[in-house]
């Protein structure tokens, strides 16, 4: 790109969609730098200036770039299977331009240096941004809290232990009693410990079949329910994520009406697959929390159209090949989520009657409001995240033109629609889709 | 009717004349005709030419490969029952029929498979599986291969699939493999070019169990149809048990299972079989019951409280045993807890029960296996030669 005027570009022609303000109208928006500079009907009436950037949309949806906020990168401990610039470049090609990525790395991000090391990996991508979540418990081993306070200093934008979970109930809430004296966001992936220990799939006729051992959804059941006994008694902030069951569901919306800050999000492999999926020893399919049954499955989509789920994450684990090419039980957990996570998504839409900007809302501003960060909406002097969609153009998901280092994904030769045509962040223009127009 | 004998008959000649203008025995003209034996070249070229192009090789090559008359099962390997057809099954149980038929009134060693071999992978204990596949092939004048595999080495070193493809490019036929792993013999089918047979995987399935016990209940009770089958013991370890209630249902029978709760898997009822915790319920109006191993690690801890009362409630003796049939059969897959899930007394009993017999009866069924697999992997060999 020249280095035009001020670095701007402008985008005309764009139906602009921004579930923050609830705009959902054409329109143009104009960057300056790093920001947001103006937005609005017919900005250029007589014409965009010839020394600008000009993007025409050509009625093509203009909203806030996505916010993932459950991604596990790898980086550092297991480059092989996916590192800070691959995830970079795998976010950016699915309009996502922040992201929260786990602490289970090798080592954990449970020290200062570690954060301080993801900030410098993600300045010198200088792609999309990324805020590192760091573990509640040292080496994520469920015993001693970390240093709360002094990682959230230092960047840690919440708390999770990733997917495992705490098996002290005092532990958990000495952390979440702890995580009030700086209001910090305690994120969990809900599994009971012991009945989930060693399962590899669902619980239930399908595992019996295939002689695998089971994680019950009773054990995801029993975990948000001792989490939301212990908020109710401590206070602060939870959210959950990768909810699967439609118990879970109920508990949850039971604590909220009854007042307690608590938050849940899914991702989109839970509520488009059922545990059918890993029948003929699939490890592609094999994820944790497991895949359900088809009740299950249908429950939590709809508790997205009923807006009982507040944002989707891509949960996005990129597993390489040879830890997928294992008989099943030895096989890695996850699939590499991020660059499908709009297309799957788009099933809400176009088959559930979900309204376009509702969607959004669980991939940006929802996520932001969490996190509590400048992101997620069309707003003047705003940083200038943004991306282009196509959500009409039928696209066949192709596992070789994904930008993620492990290609682990159950999408591949799925026809979806939705295409992210240019990714921008902070006003630069990071993703360009090669087959537009 | 093989072409060259339609022909002979077409012409009104006799093999033996046959056999002289061709310049071979009588013998040798048989075993063309059986398929035991294809014709070289320099004698092909001679039928050709005899018989004006009424008989080629194709019709050589097809009568060897349909030496399994019956042979209804068309798979490329043997992995589970699950999705067999019950003519598949009843294709591999015949000829085990046939086979003990043939060893019993002349236990010779065949020579059929000379210079085919079968490889053993074993990554877990056994004894009488892998002896009886070794026996097997052996049989058949098969070469055999033992790899007992410690699974802690296997860990330290080579990936599976390395050392299946390793296997692989030594071209053997057979593929025996068992795995503490469900699945893994799926996950190695797809990656080699032999013959898949599956001797046990992890909590899955182990079809030439089920096989076997079947050929045994057979041949007793001259049917598996209409049956009323009890299956007894820890069901949710087993994959004896997953095999035997699939096959069994496939077959006709009404299998009835009995466990502890916490040793009975979900979703039995799907596959139709009917669940009991109460043994002696379970037991009425059966014409065969299956005791299952009651592995030693489930003894303690959670699964059930003891041996002790395991074996008042689940073990069967004789007062139990009277709850079935006058006549029913007792069956164990072995080897034998005596005392824990069977009283020692009565498995030795050899009037009500089939425990030795389902041993011998495991190289016939396993040689069925061998050869319907063989006759496929040579049946594909012919398709790709034809294709070309």
């Amino acid at each position: 790109m020249k280095n035009d005027l001020k670095n701007n570009i402008a985008f005309t022609n764009a139906r602009l969609i921004d579930p923050h303000s609830g705009l959902d109208e054409l329109g143009d928006l104009i960057t300056e730098g790093k920001q947001i500079k103006a937005i609005g009907k017919n900005l250029f009436p007589d014409g965009t200036p010839e020394n600008i950037l000009t993007i025409d949309c050509k009625g093509n949806v203009l909203c806030p770039g996505f916010i993932d906020i459950n991604t596990h990168l790898r980086e550092p401990g297991e480059e092989h299977k996916e590192n800070i610039n691959t995830a970079s470049a795998s976010a950016l090609a699915g309009g996502i331009t922040s992201l929260v990525c786990m602490p289970d790395t090798q080592p954990v991000i449970d020290q200062i240096p570690i954060i301080e090391f993801i900030k410098k990996r993600a300045r010198e991508t200088n792609g999309v941004k990324i805020f590192p979540a760091a573990s509640i418990t040292k080496n994520i081993e469920g015993k001693q809290l970390t240093e709360m306070g002094l990682l959230m200093e230092a960047g840690a934008i919440l708390f999770t232990d990733a997917n495992k979970t705490i098996k002290s109930t005092k532990v958990m809430k000495q952390a979440l009693t702890y995580a009030k004296n700086f209001n910090l966001l305690i994120m969990v992936s809900p599994q009971d410990y012991d009945l989930s220990l060693n399962g590899v799939m669902n619980g239930g006729a399908l595992a019996s079949k295939l002689g695998l051992p089971g994680i019950s959804k009773v054990a995801e059941i029993i975990q948000v329910e001792r989490d939301l006994r212990l908020l109710e008694n401590t206070g602060g902030r939870l959210h959950f994520s990768n909810i699967t069951t439609h118990e879970s569901i109920l508990a949850i919306e039971k604590a909220k009406n009854s007042g307690l800050k608590v938050t849940c999000s899914t991702a989109p492999h839970y509520f488009t697959l059922n545990e059918r999926a890993v029948d003929e020893w699939k490890t592609f399919a094999k994820v944790f929390p497991p895949l359900r049954e088809e009740n299950d499955r249908e429950a939590i989509y709809n508790a997205l159209l009923e807006n009982q789920i507040d944002i989707i994450s891509s949960h996005h684990s990129p597993q390489d090949q040879d830890s997928k090419r294992l008989p099943f039980e030895q096989a890695e957990f996850g699939i590499s989520g991020m660059e499908t996570l709009l297309p799957i998504s788009l099933d809400l839409h176009f088959n559930g009657n979900m309204k376009l900007i509702d969607l959004i809302d669980k991939l940006t501003n929802q996520p932001a409001e969490l996190l509590n960060i400048n992101a997620g909406k069309l707003k003047i002097n705003s940083p200038a995240d943004l991306t282009v969609i196509d959500i009409n153009n039928s696209n066949i998901i192709n596992l070789e033109d994904m930008k993620s280092k492990s290609k682990n994904s159950l999408f591949d030769q799925y026809n979806y629609k939705g295409k992210i045509l240019y990714t921008i962040v902070d006003g630069r223009i990071v993703f360009e889709s090669s087959k537009l127009k | 009717m093989h072409a060259l004998d339609k022909w002979i008959k077409e012409k009104s000649i006799s093999r033996t004349q046959l056999a002289k203008t061709l310049d071979i025995s009588l013998a040798t003209l048989s075993r063309y005709l059986s398929g035991d034996r294809i014709p070289k070249q320099s004698i092909m070229q001679k039928i050709i030419a005899t018989t004006d192009g009424n008989v080629n090789p194709s019709n050589f090559y097809a009568t060897k490969i349909q030496n399994i008359a019956y042979n209804k099962y068309n798979q490329d390997h043997l992995l589970g029952i699950e999705g067999l057809e019950s003519s598949e099954i009843s294709s591999l149980l015949d000829r085990a029929d046939d086979i003990i038929k043939d060893n019993r009134i002349e236990p010779i060693i065949n020579h059929k498979y000379k210079g085919r071999t079968l490889v053993n992978l074993f990554f877990e204990d056994s004894t009488r599986t892998k002896t009886s596949f070794e026996l097997a092939a052996k049989r058949l004048g098969m070469d055999v291969i033992n790899m007992q595999i410690e699974t802690s080495s296997i860990r330290k070193g080579e990936s599976l699939l390395d050392t299946a493809m390793t296997l692989n490019a030594m071209k053997p036929d057979i593929l025996v493999i068992r795995h503490s792993l469900s699945g893994t013999p799926h996950l190695l089918a797809n990656k080699v070019n032999c013959a898949v047979i599956n001797a046990g995987d992890g909590q899955h399935e182990h079809p030439t169990q089920a096989l076997l016990d079947a050929l045994a209940i057979r041949r007793r009770k001259k049917k598996i149809s209409g049956l009323e089958i009890a299956i007894c013991g820890d069901i949710a370890h087993s994959r004896v048990a997953r095999s035997n209630i699939k096959l069994l249902i496939t077959m006709g029978a009404k299998v009835k299972v009995i466990a502890p709760t916490t040793l009975m898997p979900l979703g039995l009822e799907e596959y139709g079989a009917k669940t009991y915790t109460n043994m002696k319920e379970g037991l009425k109006n059966t014409d065969i019951v299956m005791i299952l191993r009651l592995q030693h690690e489930r003894m303690q801890g959670a699964h059930i409280p003891s041996a002790k009362e395991y074996f008042k409630f689940y073990g069967l003796d004789r007062a139990k045993l009277s709850f079935a049939k006058e006549n029913a059969l007792v069956m164990h897959p072995g080897p034998i807890n005596r005392g824990v899930e069977i009283d020692s007394e009565l498995a030795d009993d050899i009037n009500r029960t089939l425990i030795l017999e389902q041993v011998e009866l495991g190289v016939a069924i396993r040689m069925s296996v061998i050869e319907h697999l063989i006759n496929n992997l040579d049946n594909k060999k012919f398709d790709i030669i034809n294709e070309k």
